[in-house]
């Protein structure tokens, strides 16, 4: 499952042991896309890594203060600091190489 | 939505012969590209290896082709594919007119003449946009920057006038631009690169750059890579195996866009594959 939080819940990313964050936004064709790729994988990770979805032009402070100047990006996060990211659409195979390369 | 088993892409001799193998193997089959098939074939003078159809003049056996798609009822979808998104089960196919979903995707269009712009390919979705009538609307009162590869792209011109503030618009083609929107200028300069800075597009081109809040980028045919997200290519070729299956499952290629040589003949022959190949895998 992907939780869509906001910048006040963003210590959930901080206190998980692996979360992947998906900022994206509501006009992104592509970010559009990739939510139920994402969706579909995060099943696959149940109990190893916690899947949250951020919209950038709501939680503008926090998308500037990781770059976040291309979306779908996706970072993940080892306790609270940023390991890797991923930009663009990625097929649900590579989504899960890149997860796998980064646990 | 209405989700077809095959589509192909391209309706030169690869995507022709995909579409005739497919169908006769009782498929739902989408075929998108030019309703009078492949320009290059039509151009081509004479063709001298085609079995069965010695010196024939390209026009005529794109003639034929069309009267067999004809006479099999297969129709062309006469659209433009901007992205094909692999989903998991099902690829989804965004156009410039309405969006397609099928289990499985040929992808035939024949290789794209020219080289991107530096910087293009990376930015694609997040600041450079190849269809105006898909992501207009992220630029009302804003300024974008059209960069046409051909006088048919002014119309796409004039309809982001009618929403963006300001367009400049470089053609990058032969004779002279149409007389253009009051809010459209016409910058004669042919552009070298692409580059993001904070929140701003910046386009650059031998005498200057220019900044802007959206770059399209609009040409007959994007680049693989570009078109599927994910795809693995070698230059401007798709790679392959020789059941002509890329590297996302579902997802085939054939005829000019897998490598050299460039011959109508391995082209059918390689849609034939591809077909049989989708049909396996829909199996």
């Amino acid at each position: 499952m992907v939780k869509v939080i906001n910048a006040a819940q963003f210590d959930e990313v901080k206190n998980a042991d692996v979360a992947v964050v998906d900022f994206s936004a509501q006009w992104c064709g592509p970010c559009k896309m990739m939510a139920p790729v994402l969706e579909e994988i995060s099943g696959q990770y149940e109990g190893k890594v916690e899947f949250f979805n951020m919209d950038v032009d709501e939680n503008q402070e926090i998308a500037a203060s990781y770059m976040i100047n291309s979306i779908p990006n996706l970072i993940l996060f080892k306790k609270g600091e940023k390991v890797s990211d991923s930009i663009g659409f990625k097929p649900g195979e590579a989504l899960k190489a890149w997860i796998d390369s980064n646990l | 939505m209405e989700r077809y088993d095959i589509a192909i892409v391209g309706t030169g001799p690869a995507g022709v012969s995909a579409a005739i193998s497919a169908k006769i193997r009782n498929k739902k089959v989408l075929l998108i590209g030019d309703k009078d098939l492949s320009k290059k074939m039509r151009q081509a003078h004479e063709i001298s290896n085609y079995p069965g159809f010695p010196k024939v003049k390209g026009e005529d056996l794109a003639h034929a082709m069309a009267e067999h798609l004809a006479q099999m009822e297969i129709a062309i979808t006469n659209v433009k594919v901007v992205n094909i998104y692999a989903m998991g089960k099902y690829f989804s196919l965004q156009t410039t007119g309405e969006t397609f979903e099928a289990l499985s995707v040929i992808i035939a269009t024949g290789v794209m003449p020219g080289k991107m712009i530096d910087g293009e390919e990376g930015l694609v979705g997040s600041g450079v946009s190849y269809c105006a009538t898909c992501d207009a609307p992220l630029y009302r009162g804003k300024d974008v920057i059209v960069a046409a590869y051909g006088k048919e792209e002014e119309k796409e011109a004039v309809f982001l006038s009618e929403v963006a503030r300001e367009v400049a618009f470089f053609p990058v083609y032969n004779g002279d631009p149409s007389e253009m929107p009051g809010n459209v200028r016409v910058v004669r300069e042919v552009p070298t690169g692409i580059r993001r800075e904070g929140p701003k597009m910046v386009l650059e081109t031998a005498q200057g750059s220019y900044e802007t809040d959206g770059i399209f980028v609009l040409r007959e045919s994007v680049s693989p890579g570009a078109l599927v997200p994910g795809l693995a290519t070698e230059g401007p070729h798709i790679t392959v195996d020789r059941q002509m299956r890329t590297n996302i499952k579902g997802l085939f290629a054939c005829g000019d866009i897998t490598g050299r040589p460039y011959q109508y003949i391995r082209a059918a022959g390689e849609g034939n594959v591809a077909a049989l190949s989708a049909v396996e895998y829909l199996s």
